[in-house]
């Protein structure tokens, strides 16, 4: 615990005495603790580098999309280093923090309480779901440290907080595409959708996609006619496919984690139920998808918050490293990164204020930016990326390209009945 | 004077731990760590009552914890109460809870109540995740910031949250202390050693071990609260969660100790620490070295003493005194 | 009809969950341990079995004696280093112990094999009989069908062999197995090598139909705990029919009530059934 205090004295030290607030600052001088502060600020000088934190679940059940993310970050700030650093900061190199949120949102706060105060980040990355991202921007909010994310939980700009940065859209807007790309896609082909089932699993991520799912279909006057939500982990979905086979859908979106996608998928196909199936990204875009199901992955819909194919040229070097392609949590995570760097460039300083503003302020369309649908990043009041919009991508072989809508779509959409 | 001395340790450490803000950054990393230790040394404490007093092990309590959540937080941000009286309605509705679960369970032993007390928490986890009018569904719950406020148990500052943790792990420790000391802690101890015997000699089994259960569910819904005020948010899969607290909390008392009133201090103040340290230093390793290195040492500190870190203080103190005697 | 198809779909489910969870009543029965940490060894046994469709070609069905054997004697080490020596602690420190196991695993797992979700392809892997209105799927059948015949061998195993026997022995009263001549030792590694070898068996004949990732076994844990004490805590068949009993609970209720109450039901059975009978409803107790 002694190393702990005195690592995080020093550290707070390192940027000065801005960070401080007045409680700490008269505690500090009371007890008598005021030395070595030249030292570490002469240190620093010597070797400039600047701490981020990346904070993705490393363990448990979403440990595979916190590594694909982290895999994101790596590549975009490998490049930045190699290419000099951030040049207005007299090249200074970037350097990750990687730490591992677990599974656990209490957790998630700790450990980027310990990111801010010991490693002295100047913005956070991260945290892939939801649940953990809303513990951790509490933290962030609180300690006036940037918080990037691709979490899209209605929730996370939906409270007001300065310092929270989403880059994808939110997930009732996802929702709704999901369910109105479909009935263009659908329309497009000759085919009116007038009954359509919903399947979700009962977590944030499910349950918040479905609320836009189920408000797009009152909308367009779309009759719903199986709404139905599953426990995570389930482990048989054959009363689920029962259920849809009786309600005589013309379509069904299931909204999940990859395990129940293939289980649904195969399932779907055992009982001969051959309706098309929009999937609701995660579980839909990943490659262990097309993997698990082969042929039977061929045409399978889903709705994506961005794609590999929208840069091409950008997202190669990440298949070249890590041998599959970028998947969207990656290229979303390596934005915020890009985006960082860039806020870094234009304050021209690496206090967490300076680049919260030049994230508010700022547009940025370039880099793995372009890889978002829309293309630009800009935030709006509430720290939403108000350039992008989700699209639509579909499975051809063991690649996934966008489909809908047309203006980005790189292949026409095949809807099949 | 014999009792004066018995205390002090304890004065000496609340006294030490009272004075930490003083020297560390009120925001930092190790006041929250710290401020994590008493709060979870707290529910090992209250789960102790139930556990290690009256020998029911229970794999449930976020059943309670997770009541004592909800119900200040759903109170303040419907209806505008203070969590300070929210965590006492908390309270209440987890006794009720904890009496309706103790009817079907509480002549069930060892492994038998284990189990049921696990499928009691994750009955309310279900519940938590599908009413979603009320607890919100998975997506969780926010404690509404309103900026500080004594009255309705907010602060900016995280100062103010160690002082609170550590007065309800003073405060639970003084209750465990005087149940253990008084007519009920003879009752429960008579009936751990020998249930039928216990009987014999007139003691309700019943009653003693519903009376342990009850305060211990009423503290640990509390304990909740605290736990909501603290982090702002939660979702059900964790405040009701088997691994994130029903077992923790079990853990926490076991691994310092059962039925001690050191335990769970010991125990919290291992745990949680080596926790931290093995996520901070192990996370740039390939992912899960941390949590492997975690799970070992807790497989490595049973082996080596299965009655926890207090029995082992105790072997190795007198280790020394033989060694120390030519 | 709906009925009909949830009860044989239930059944079918069911078969494998009651393979699965013998072990879990075994180890229980011989030598009074809960084993948290049983789950785990059936995402072992999925793991091994992949990977040996993924590197040889095997059929996860055949595969599935690979991991039996492989885990049978991880198991049996694991019985002789971390098990024996709690064997008299108190049961909460038992508790905990193959709670650190199975973190772990789980773990251990994740930085062996990865994070990825592995599945296999079959030429089964969406086929599906049809009787009369009824869809029978393949991959649920060959599972069940596989799980039958190694739970009708356990039973053989113990009724006809000297080990199983002796084993059977054990578990009714082990100083008496010692007295007459028992090596009870023996016994314990034998049957938590075979416990938890059958669970990664169970995890392998299943694996056509589930992905396999490091914290797989997590959605098996508590129907496992279901299962066992439906049956009676330490009955074999009990197991069996536990788990049948089971699968129907989870199909037909899918039926009445909403799909993601589907555990509540489940939970809700659990809780009054030890609360009536806490020996278990179908086993004999022991």
């Amino acid at each position: 615990m002694d190393r702990y205090g005195n690592d995080g004295r020093a550290n707070a030290r390192s940027r000065g005495l801005t960070r401080r607030d007045l409680v700490s600052r008269s505690l500090a001088a009371a007890a008598g603790l005021t030395l070595g502060a030249g030292r570490t600020r002469a240190a620093r000088a010597a070797a400039p580098t600047i701490n981020v934190g990346v904070l993705l679940p490393l363990s448990g059940a979403n440990a595979q999309f916190g590594i694909n993310a982290r895999n994101g970050i790596e590549l975009v700030a490998d490049r930045i280093n190699a290419a000099g650093g951030i040049g207005a900061l007299g090249g200074a190199t970037i350097n990750l923090v990687v730490a591992d949120a677990t599974s656990n949102p209490a957790t998630a706060a700790t450990v980027a309480q310990r990111l801010i105060t010991r490693n002295n980040v100047v913005a956070v990355l991260g945290a892939f779901a939801s649940s953990l991202t809303l513990a951790v921007s509490e933290v962030t909010e609180r300690r006036r440290i940037p918080l990037l994310t691709m979490s899209f939980s209605d929730q996370i700009t939906g409270r007001g907080f300065k310092y929270v940065f989403q880059v994808v859209s939110k997930a009732s807007v996802i929702g709704k595409a999901q369910f109105e790309y479909t009935l263009g896609i659908a329309k497009a082909a000759g085919e009116t959708l007038d009954r359509v089932a919903i399947m979700y699993e009962d977590t944030a991520y499910g349950t918040s996609q479905a609320t836009g799912l189920r408000a797009a279909a009152k909308e367009a006057g779309v009759e719903v006619v199986m709404d139905e939500a599953y426990p995570l982990g389930i482990t048989d979905v054959t009363p689920l496919i029962g259920k849809l086979r009786a309600s005589g859908a013309r379509a069904v979106f299931p909204v999940s984690y990859l395990n129940d996608s293939i289980l649904i998928i195969r399932t779907m196909r055992q009982q001969r139920v051959d309706i098309p199936a929009i999937g609701g990204a995660a579980g839909y875009v990943i490659p262990d998808f097309h993997r698990a199901l082969g042929e039977y992955a061929e045409g399978v819909l889903s709705v994506n918050t961005s794609n590999y194919d929208l840069a091409p040229e950008e997202t190669q070097p990440f298949r070249e490293r890590y041998g599959y392609f970028m998947v969207h949590e990656a290229i979303e995570h390596a934005a915020t990164m890009h985006l960082l760097a860039r806020a870094l460039e234009t304050a021209k300083s690496d206090r967490p204020d300076a680049v919260r503003e030049a994230l508010a302020a700022g547009r940025v369309c370039d880099g793995i930016v372009k890889a978002l649908p829309g293309g630009c990043v800009a935030f709006d009041q509430t720290g939403l990326n108000t350039e992008t919009y989700p699209i639509m991508v579909q499975w051809r072989g063991a690649e996934l390209v966008t489909v809908y809508p047309e203006t980005v779509a790189r292949a026409k959409p095949i809807w099949r009945s | 004077m014999k009792r004066w001395r018995r205390c002090l340790p304890a004065v000496v450490l609340v006294g030490l731990a009272a004075a930490a803000p003083l020297v560390l950054d009120p925001l930092g990393y190790p006041m929250r760590v710290l401020t994590l230790v008493f709060l979870f040394a707290a529910m090992g404490q209250a789960w102790n009552l139930l556990g290690g007093l009256a020998n029911q092990v229970s794999l449930g309590h976020a059943a309670f914890f997770g009541i004592g959540a909800y119900t200040s937080t759903i109170l303040l941000r419907d209806h505008g109460v203070t969590p300070w009286i929210g965590m006492l309605v908390g309270g209440a509705i987890a006794v009720v809870a904890a009496v309706a679960l103790s009817i079907p369970t509480f002549r069930l032993r060892g492994h038998y109540f284990a189990l049921a007390t696990l499928a009691f928490g994750e009955v309310l986890r279900v519940v938590a995740n599908s009413w979603t009018e009320v607890t919100g569904g998975p997506v969780g719950i926010s404690v509404p910031f309103l900026g500080d406020d004594l009255a309705m148990f907010q602060f900016t500052s995280s100062v103010p949250y160690y002082y609170i943790m550590l007065a309800a792990l003073v405060g639970v420790s003084v209750v465990f202390w005087r149940i253990k000391a008084g007519r009920l802690g003879y009752r429960l101890r008579a009936l751990k050693e020998n249930p039928e015997a216990a009987e014999v000699i007139g003691v309700d089994t019943y009653r003693a071990k519903l009376a342990a259960m009850l305060v211990s569910a009423f503290i640990t819904a509390l304990l909740g609260t605290l736990y909501a005020q603290l982090n702002y948010f939660f979702d059900p899969d964790t405040i009701f969660g088997l691994a994130t607290v029903s077992v923790r909390m079990a853990l926490v008392a076991i691994v310092g100790g059962l039925g001690s009133v050191w335990g769970p201090i010991a125990g919290a103040a291992f745990l949680i620490p080596v926790e931290e340290f093995a996520n901070a230093f192990l996370t740039n390793q390939a992912a899960g070295v941390s949590q492997l290195f975690y799970s070992l040492l807790l497989i490595a500190v049973i082996l080596l003493e299965p009655r926890g870190l207090v029995a082992l203080g105790e072997r190795a103190r007198r280790l020394a005194r033989r060694e120390g005697r030519p | 009809m709906d009925l009909l198809q949830a009860v044989v779909n239930g059944v079918l489910i069911g078969g494998v969950y009651a393979v699965t969870s013998i072990g879990l009543t075994l180890v229980f029965g011989v030598m009074e341990i809960v084993n948290f940490a049983h789950a785990a060894f059936l995402m072992l046994g999925m793991y091994i079995a992949y990977h040996a469709w993924a590197l040889f070609g095997i059929d996860p069905l055949l595969g599935s004696l690979i991991a039996l054997v492989v885990v049978f004697a991880l198991g049996a080490v694991l019985q002789r280093t971390l098990i024996t020596p709690i064997l008299k602690a108190p049961q909460v420190s038992q508790i905990f112990l193959t709670v650190g196991l199975l973190l772990a695993l789980e773990n251990a797992a994740l930085i062996a094999f990865g994070s990825e979700f592995r599945s296999v392809q079959t030429p089964y892997q969406t086929s599906a009989l049809r009787i009369g209105g009824i869809f029978v799927s393949v991959p649920y059948l060959a599972a069940f069908l596989m799980s039958v015949a190694s739970g009708a061998a356990l039973s053989l195993f113990l009724r006809r062999t000297a080990v199983g026997q002796a084993m059977r022995a054990t578990a009714q009263n082990p100083t008496a197995a010692r007295l007459v001549g028992i090596d009870v030792t023996r016994m314990y590694w034998i049957a938590f090598g075979l416990g938890t070898g059958l669970t990664a068996f169970g995890g392998a004949v299943i694996l056509p139909y589930m992905t396999v990732f490091p914290t797989v076994g997590g959605q098996f844990v508590v129907l496992m705990f279901t299962v066992v004490v439906l049956g009676g805590l330490g009955s074999i068949s009990g197991a069996m029919v536990g788990g049948v009993v089971v699968g129907i609970i989870q199909s037909v209720s899918a039926l009445l009530f909403p799909i993601h109450l589907q555990n509540l039901v489940l939970f809700l059975v659990f809780i009054a059934v030890l609360a009536v009978k806490p020996t278990g409803l179908l086993g004999a107790g022991r």
